[in-house]
């Protein structure tokens, strides 16, 4: 899998279709695996698609006491193996970014797999297949590179250039979309 | 004890060698002394002692994990706390009924499903129930006279029977009726599988396959051995009796490696009412940042606890941990944080404020003069 996902969160007009996409994915059983929520009801509007990150080294994983959610050889995490869960929600929990959710009914956890099945083979997964405002993007490591880099060069408009002491301060902050 | 352990490899190793020598023990006393041993059960006998070391060793790595055991340890502390007697006692018994037993949460997922797991499941445990009795020799029967059978269990007469009675011919074709129900529900997970394009999504070969060939290799030659003497007069028999044994033995080394092991670590769902939720669905906990109830106080500990042991550092500035809120403050934190909204709010219609004082022009065009390093006015005078 050479392509990543890349997400704005900025570009987000909160049509739910991602949510609509994921219900249909194969495997999914017809819940949305993905979340659109607001950010800040009170100040705005401004809504949000979050996924999972599937992180390289996952707390979801580590504190499973059933040894149930495995990583596929492309980084994939999966949902908990349906046979080695115990229904604990430690997972839930243990998940810095909030992304695993529980089936109380069936006893399972399940969580975004970025479409295991459409993904591995380098197919758009559902949510970003359908997303009309690029939100959510499944692209080359080099056009995300692009991208960033692009972000990071509206932050520098005023002249100042960043050093090798302060360099993480200059990613994009703003509230705006910077991409074309 | 702990020289004991120390004149061993490890304490797997100790743990495997005492599973042994108890297994031996009680084939020692099943058996009357070896007088009655079945000569015909070697092999599985064998086989059957790889299948308790390698379970041994595979229970041990698992509790090895810091999650397991610290479940596994609150659990235990749990069980010996007086105070909680009884909701230990009820988590105990609806786990063991409705979670092992009846696999409700199995036919929740589908009835298919369920009607196969639950042939599948209770044909194996009655098979291995019936098998290991008989290779250890905890189980045997006698001919008292003529006309009478009589179970002995451990050595010790227990109850007769009449040879061709109809509680006599159950107990003889007690494996070829857990046979057919593992038969017929492995033949109906082998269908899913073909059929159903959503579980070939993740499925592998050797994890999901593999045990189901396996389980029908088992069961068929199993069942052909039955076939044989019945209408067959013992045609091949001897032949089928070797092809058994192989895939018996195939089953059993594998067994504690595979899918199958999720057997033994079951039982460990009664965790879930005994330490974090009493009642199914109600959470305790509320949340640091909006209040709701996410979780349990213990589950939260255990949770922190388990990602300490991993050095996982989810602490905030303030000191308080991410499991600390829940899933849905942590999910708004984190786009909060990305898109720099978590700052106090200023004057709205001044420039936008940001984290490096950096700003896109256009957004606010009115600055400080300190940021452009113009000398004052009043500094050119003096």
């Amino acid at each position: 899998m050479r392509k990543i996902m890349y997400l704005e969160f900025e570009r987000c007009i909160g049509c739910r279709s991602c949510q609509a996409a994921c219900r249909e994915c194969g495997g999914h059983e017809a819940k949305e695996r993905n979340y659109v929520e607001y950010v800040d009801f009170m100040e705005s509007r401004q809504t949000y698609p979050m996924l999972c990150m599937q992180c390289k080294d996952p707390a979801c994983a580590r504190v499973c006491p059933a040894n149930a959610i495995q990583i596929t050889e492309e980084g994939v995490v999966l949902s908990a193996m349906e046979e080695k869960c115990i229904g604990c929600r430690n997972c839930t929990f243990g998940c810095p970014f909030g992304i695993p959710k529980f089936d109380f009914e069936a006893n399972k956890m399940y969580k975004c797999d970025m479409c295991y099945d459409r993904s591995k083979y380098d197919i758009a997964p559902m949510c970003a297949s359908v997303c009309p405002s690029d939100a959510i993007r499944f692209i080359d490591f080099d056009e995300m590179q692009a991208l960033r880099r692009r972000r990071a060069q509206m932050n520098l408009v005023e002249g100042k250039k960043p050093q090798e002491g302060n360099k993480w301060e200059y990613v994009p902050e703003f509230f705006g979309v910077y991409t074309d | 004890m702990q020289r004991l352990e120390k004149s061993f490899y490890s304490k797997t190793s100790m743990y495997a060698f005492f599973v042994t020598l108890v297994l031996f023990f009680t084939v020692w006393i099943g058996t009357g002394k070896f007088q009655h041993i079945d000569m015909a059960l070697l092999g599985y006998l064998l086989s059957s002692f790889i299948f308790a070391i390698g379970l041994t060793v595979r229970m041990c790595s698992w509790l090895l994990r810091p999650a397991t055991y610290q479940v596994v340890k609150r659990s235990l502390k749990n069980l010996k706390d007086k105070k909680r007697v009884k909701r230990n006692i009820i988590s105990i018994l609806k786990t063991a009924f409705e979670n092992i037993f009846l696999q409700k949460f199995i036919f929740k997922r589908g009835i298919y499903r369920g009607v196969q797991h639950f042939l599948i499941a209770w044909g194996c445990i009655g098979s291995f129930a019936i098998t290991f009795g008989l290779t250890f020799g905890w189980m045997r029967f006698d001919l008292v006279d003529s006309d009478t059978y009589q179970i002995v269990v451990m050595d010790l007469p227990t109850i007769t029977m009449k040879a061709h009675g109809i509680f006599a011919e159950m107990i003889y074709n007690g494996l070829n009726i857990t046979a057919v129900m593992v038969l017929v529900g492995v033949c109906m997970a082998l269908a899913r599988r073909i059929v159903d394009k959503d579980v070939k999504v993740t499925q592998r070969f050797e994890f999901d396959l593999f045990p189901l060939y396996l389980l029908l290799a088992v069961t068929v030659s199993g069942l052909l051995l039955t076939v044989s003497y019945t209408f067959l007069d013992g045609w091949m028999h001897h032949y089928i009796t070797l092809i058994h044994q192989i895939t018996v033995v195939v089953m059993l080394v594998y067994f504690p490696f595979g899918k199958l092991f999720h057997l033994p670590i079951r039982p460990l769902a009664t965790a879930v009412p005994m330490n974090y939720q009493e009642e199914w669905k109600v959470d305790t906990r509320p949340c640091k940042k909006c209040g709701a109830t996410y979780s349990s106080d213990e589950q939260i500990e255990d949770v922190k606890g388990i990602l300490q042991a991993q050095n996982f550092d989810l602490q905030l500035a303030d000191g308080s941990f991410l499991a600390d809120y829940c899933p849905a403050c942590r999910r708004r934190m984190r786009v909060m944080k990305q898109l720099n909204m978590e700052a106090p709010k200023g004057n709205p219609y001044g420039p936008i404020q940001t984290l490096n004082g950096i700003q896109i022009s256009g957004f606010g065009k009115k600055r400080s003069d300190e940021f452009y390093n113009i000398p004052k006015e009043e500094e050119k005078v003096h």
